[in-house]
């Protein structure tokens, strides 16, 4: 019976939070569109977060092109098919690694952050005092960072994408010995725009995904150091399942 | 501003915190609300800022159902500072983020008023010690220049000096600037120090209600209890 009982109530809470986000989310477009939009705390949250993930998203980039071009060179000289390295890195990056590598980084490096400091300021009363300000929190603390990711993760994806042909094309001409020219030219001829923008909607929903789910565990977290802490572990582990799901459906609709 | 409190009820899920309570809070008066940890205390406060919901019940705000929040102020129990914003954004946050310009003269004022030198205002929340947060916390509250202060135990986890110092701030500001406040707390000696009309709460219930002399003359058992601790009740016995 206990066994029953813990399952059901398990299915009651997952119903629950499911029903919670999507009013979340509508609760997000409602206010998106409220007069009191809050442009100095955007702005503000969109450069901290812009630029202190670069240097995250720039190392994704640039070993993950590399180890692609190499694990390429591995299976391809089998069947003497090298020449397909270039394409297959500008693909692969573009279409998948780039747009889900990103997520995950930013989702580790940015929705942690995001959920921890809203379960901190949910904890210690900041929430509390921003109402008695008069200040609608969700406009001042999630409108801000959902915007922010969402309008950020394009443009990591478009960096990502960049260094990480950049380092396909360092390992491919220093160590596996490619023409300069040659690679170049079958990266840029091989790559469609259809490619490139696949790859950009992805990191658009990944971006909305990442945020929405950080700030909604941020605000629901429980009491004390326990609970920012499971916020935060939940924000990385529920963001990184979406993403992986998302992408799915996603590659499947652009297929 | 006088404020009604009329059979107001509240429960969290199955735990009736507030049950059918009853007072008033009088204009330009000090009234503390006083009970132990867990009595329905900060959840009473939270009611009637508007921060909470009432299940049954009623709050008039000089007679009437609705109230403008901006006429409130408030000072969290631990400050409640925002800990991305420095002291000065802190303090003029209605401002800030309203990118209004020009409130270091109006923030420069507001430390002044509560004893704190200027040089702060581009400090960070946590680069400032305890007494100061409180006072910080304090200015950010009277920033908006409101009509009630509200005053969630205002000296928990400060030493004694600090504490003293807290009260004597809160009673000068009070009537300096003819403000209705209203205090929660469980320190007796602040709530004696700077109280008008007190108010004893117990398990969601008003149990008594008056000045200080007549609670202190209270027969009520909870009440003595509270205020000389079970031992020394069992003493004077």
């Amino acid at each position: 019976m206990m066994i029953i009982e813990n399952i059901g109530k398990q299915a009651i809470y997952l119903i629950s939070s499911i029903g919670k986000i999507i009013l979340f989310i509508f609760l997000f477009f409602k206010f998106l569109f409220q007069p009191k939009f809050y442009f100095r705390s955007n702005l503000k949250y969109f450069i901290n977060i812009f630029f202190s993930s670069i240097p995250v998203i720039a190392l994704t980039g640039i070993f993950s092109g590399m180890v692609l071009a190499l694990q390429s060179y591995t299976g391809f000289s089998r069947f003497s098919a090298e020449s397909a390295i270039p394409n297959i890195v500008v693909l692969t990056l573009t279409r998948e690694l780039g747009p889900v590598l990103t997520g995950l980084m930013i989702s580790a490096r940015v929705g942690s952050s995001i959920a921890a400091e809203i379960a901190t300021m949910r904890v210690t009363e900041q929430i509390d005092a921003l109402k008695t300000l008069n200040t609608n929190f969700f406009n001042y603390l999630v409108t801000p960072r959902v915007l922010s990711l969402t309008i950020a993760m394009p443009l990591f994806v478009t960096l990502v994408d960049f260094i990480g042909v950049m380092g396909g094309y360092l390992v491919s001409v220093h160590r596996l010995g490619f023409n300069e020219n040659m690679y170049l030219i079958n990266t840029i001829d091989f790559l469609s725009f259809a490619d490139y923008l696949s790859g950009v909607i992805k990191a658009t929903v990944f971006g909305f995904i990442i945020s929405v789910i950080s700030c909604y565990c941020g605000l629901y977290s429980g009491k004390g150091a326990f609970g920012v802490g499971s916020a935060t572990t939940n924000s990385v582990v529920l963001s990184s399942i979406l993403i992986l799901v998302s992408n799915y459906i996603l590659t499947e609709i652009f297929f | 501003m006088k404020i009604e409190i009329q059979n107001v009820s509240k429960s969290f899920d199955k735990n009736k915190v507030l049950q059918g309570v009853n007072l008033t809070i009088e204009k330009n008066k000090s009234t503390i609300i006083l009970g132990k940890s867990g009595c329905g205390k900060s959840v009473l406060l939270k009611l009637i800022y508007q921060l909470l919901q009432i299940d049954d019940g009623h709050i008039l705000y000089n007679n009437k159902k609705n109230v403008d929040i901006d006429r409130f102020g408030m000072l969290f129990q631990y400050g409640a500072l925002f800990d991305s914003l420095t002291v000065e954004e802190n303090i003029a946050f209605v401002d800030y983020i309203n990118n209004k310009l020009n409130f270091r003269n109006k923030v420069a004022n507001s430390l002044k008023e509560v004893g704190l030198s200027p040089d702060i205002y581009k400090k960070y929340p946590a680069e400032i010690s305890g007494g100061m947060k409180k006072r910080v916390a304090l200015a950010r509250a009277m920033y908006k220049k409101p009509d009630v202060i509200f005053l969630d135990e205002p000296t928990t986890g400060l030493d004694p000096v600090n504490s003293d110092m807290i009260n004597e701030l809160i009673l000068r500001i009070i009537q300096k600037k003819k403000m209705t406040a209203i205090t929660i707390t469980h320190d007796i000696q602040s709530a004696l120090k700077t109280g008008h009309n007190y108010h004893f709460l117990n398990e969601g219930i008003v149990e008594d209600s008056g000045t200080c002399k007549k609670l202190l003359q209270s027969k009520n058992k909870f009440l003595n209890e509270f205020l000389l601790g079970v031992k020394n009740l069992q003493r004077i016995k």
